[in-house]
C-alpha cells in the first residue's frame, strides 16, 4: 500500500546518460575504423592484382614476364583481401546500425564473431605473401631459390607496397574487436 | 510488511506507528516508506561459470596444440645420406627465415597461453567480473593475428617447397628431403588447430562479457 508521500528508489532512466553517450562514440568510433578498413584493403588488392611487368628482352625458352597469378599466395591474397573489403562494406550497415542503436547486444556478438573470421583471413593472405615477398627479395641459397626481385623491378616494388594497406587492415580489425568487446561489456 | 516477489523485485513496505494516544482526530494514514530493491539472483551467473570453465579446457587443449607445434619445428634436422665434396645436404628450420619466424612465434603463443591460465581460473570463480574477461580477450586477438601470421607464412613455404613454382625456377625441395617436409607440414597443421582455438576463445569470451 503506498500513500501520497512514497519515497521510491529507482533507475535513471536510459537516454542521455554518459554511459550510452560513449557507446555512441564507440559505435562512432567503429563506423569510422571500418572505413579506413576498406580503404586498406580494397587498395591493396587493387594493387596486387594490377601487376604486370614484361622485361624488354626475351629468350627463346623463357618468358621474362610476372604477373600476379604466377604464384598461388599472391592469388589467395588478393581473393582474401577482396573478400574482407566486401565484408566491410556489408557490415557498414550493422554498424549504423549500433550507432543509432546502442544497446543492441546480439548483433555486437554477431559482429565480433565475423570481425574474428575475417581478421584470421586477412591475416593468413597478408602474412603467406609476405613469406613470398621476403622470398622474392632475399632468394634462399640452401634450397636454391634465387631472388626474382633483382630483375623484376616494378613488379616486386608493388607486391611489396601491397602489403602494407593489408597489415593496417590487420591492425584496424583488432582495435574492432577491441571496441565491440569494451562497448558489450558496458552495457 | 509485505513482500511481492516480480523478477527479482523486493517491496518492503514500513509502516511508521506512531502513538496516537494523544491525537484521535488524526485522520491522515500514517506515511508509508517504500524501498524497492533488485535482488541479486546468484544462480544467474551459472551459465557465466560454465562459458569460464569451457574457456580452461579450450586454453589447456591450445598449450599442447601450440607446444607441439613449436617443438615438431625445432627438432627438425634431416641429413641426406650422400654428400658432394663442396655441399653437405642438410635441411634444418633455421635454413628459411619463416619456420624460424614460425618457431618464435609459437613459443610466444604457447608462453602466453600458460601465462592467461590463471586469468582463466579468476574467471571460472568470479564469473561476473569484466575486467579478466575483457584483458583476455584483447590479448587472444592479438595472439590470433600472430598465431596465424606464423601459420600462414609456414604453410606458404611449405607449399612451395611441396610444389614448385616454375615460373620463378624455384625447384621443390621435399623431393630430396622428405622426413623434413613431413614434420614441417605437421608442425603447420598443429598451428592452425592452435589458431581456430584462439578464435572459439575469442568468440567465447565476448558472449560472456554481456551484462544483463
Amino acid at each position: 500500500m503506498k500513500a501520497s508521500g512514497a519515497l521510491e528508489l529507482g533507475e535513471a532512466p536510459k537516454g542521455s546518460t554518459p554511459k550510452s553517450v560513449a557507446n555512441r562514440g564507440i559505435s562512432i568510433l567503429d563506423f569510422i575504423l571500418r572505413l579506413i578498413a576498406i580503404i586498406g584493403t580494397l587498395g591493396s588488392a587493387i594493387a596486387m592484382g594490377t601487376t604486370d611487368e614484361t622485361l624488354p628482352f626475351v629468350t627463346q625458352f623463357n618468358r621474362f614476364r610476372a604477373k600476379y597469378d604466377d604464384l598461388p599466395m599472391f592469388t589467395f591474397f588478393v581473393v582474401a583481401n577482396s573478400i574482407v573489403s566486401a565484408y566491410l562494406v556489408l557490415s557498414l550497415a550493422l554498424s549504423i546500425f549500433h550507432i543509432l542503436r546502442s544497446g543492441a547486444k546480439g548483433s555486437r556478438i554477431i559482429l565480433i564473431f565475423f570481425d574474428t573470421a575475417m581478421l584470421v583471413l586477412l591475416t593468413a593472405g597478408a602474412s603467406a605473401a609476405a613469406a613470398i615477398v621476403y622470398l622474392a627479395h632475399k632468394g634462399n641459397a640452401k634450397a636454391n631459390w634465387f631472388a626474382i626481385c633483382q630483375q623484376f623491378n616494378s613488379f616486386c616494388e608493388r607486391i611489396s607496397g601491397a602489403l602494407i594497406g593489408s597489415f593496417g587492415g590487420i591492425l584496424v580489425f583488432v582495435l574492432l574487436i577491441l571496441l565491440s568487446a569494451v562497448a558489450l561489456s558496458r552495457r | 510488511m509485505d513482500s511481492s516477489k516480480s523478477s527479482g523485485e523486493t517491496t518492503i513496505n514500513i509502516t511508521e506507528s506512531r502513538s496516537t494516544k494523544g491525537k484521535a482526530a488524526a485522520a491522515t494514514a500514517p506515511p508509508t516508506i517504500v524501498a524497492t530493491t533488485k535482488a541479486i539472483e546468484p544462480q544467474k551467473g551459472g551459465w557465466k561459470k560454465g562459458v569460464a570453465i569451457f574457456d580452461f579446457i579450450l586454453r589447456l587443449c591450445a598449450i599442447t596444440a601450440a607446444l607441439a607445434a613449436a617443438a615438431t619445428m625445432g627438432t627438425t634436422d634431416q641429413t641426406l645420406p650422400f654428400f658432394t665434396q663442396f655441399f653437405q645436404f642438410q635441411a634444418s628450420y633455421d635454413d628459411l627465415p619463416a619456420f624460424s619466424f614460425f618457431l618464435i612465434a609459437m613459443a610466444i603463443a604457447s608462453g602466453y597461453l600458460v601465462l592467461s591460465l590463471p586469468f582463466s581460473i579468476v574467471c571460472i570463480v568470479r564469473p561476473h567480473a569484466a575486467g579478466p574477461r575483457l584483458l583476455l580477450l584483447i590479448f587472444d586477438t592479438v595472439m590470433v593475428a600472430l598465431t596465424i601470421a606464423a601459420a600462414s607464412a609456414a604453410a606458404a613455404i611449405v607449399y612451395l617447397a611441396h610444389n614448385g613454382n616454375s615460373n620463378t625456377n624455384w625447384n621443390a625441395i621435399c623431393q630430396q628431403f622428405t622426413d623434413f617436409c613431413q614434420r614441417v607440414s605437421g608442425a603447420v597443421v598443429a598451428s592452425f588447430v592452435a589458431a581456430v582455438i584462439f578464435m572459439f576463445l575469442i568468440v567465447l569470451s565476448g558472449f560472456a562479457l554481456r551484462k544483463h
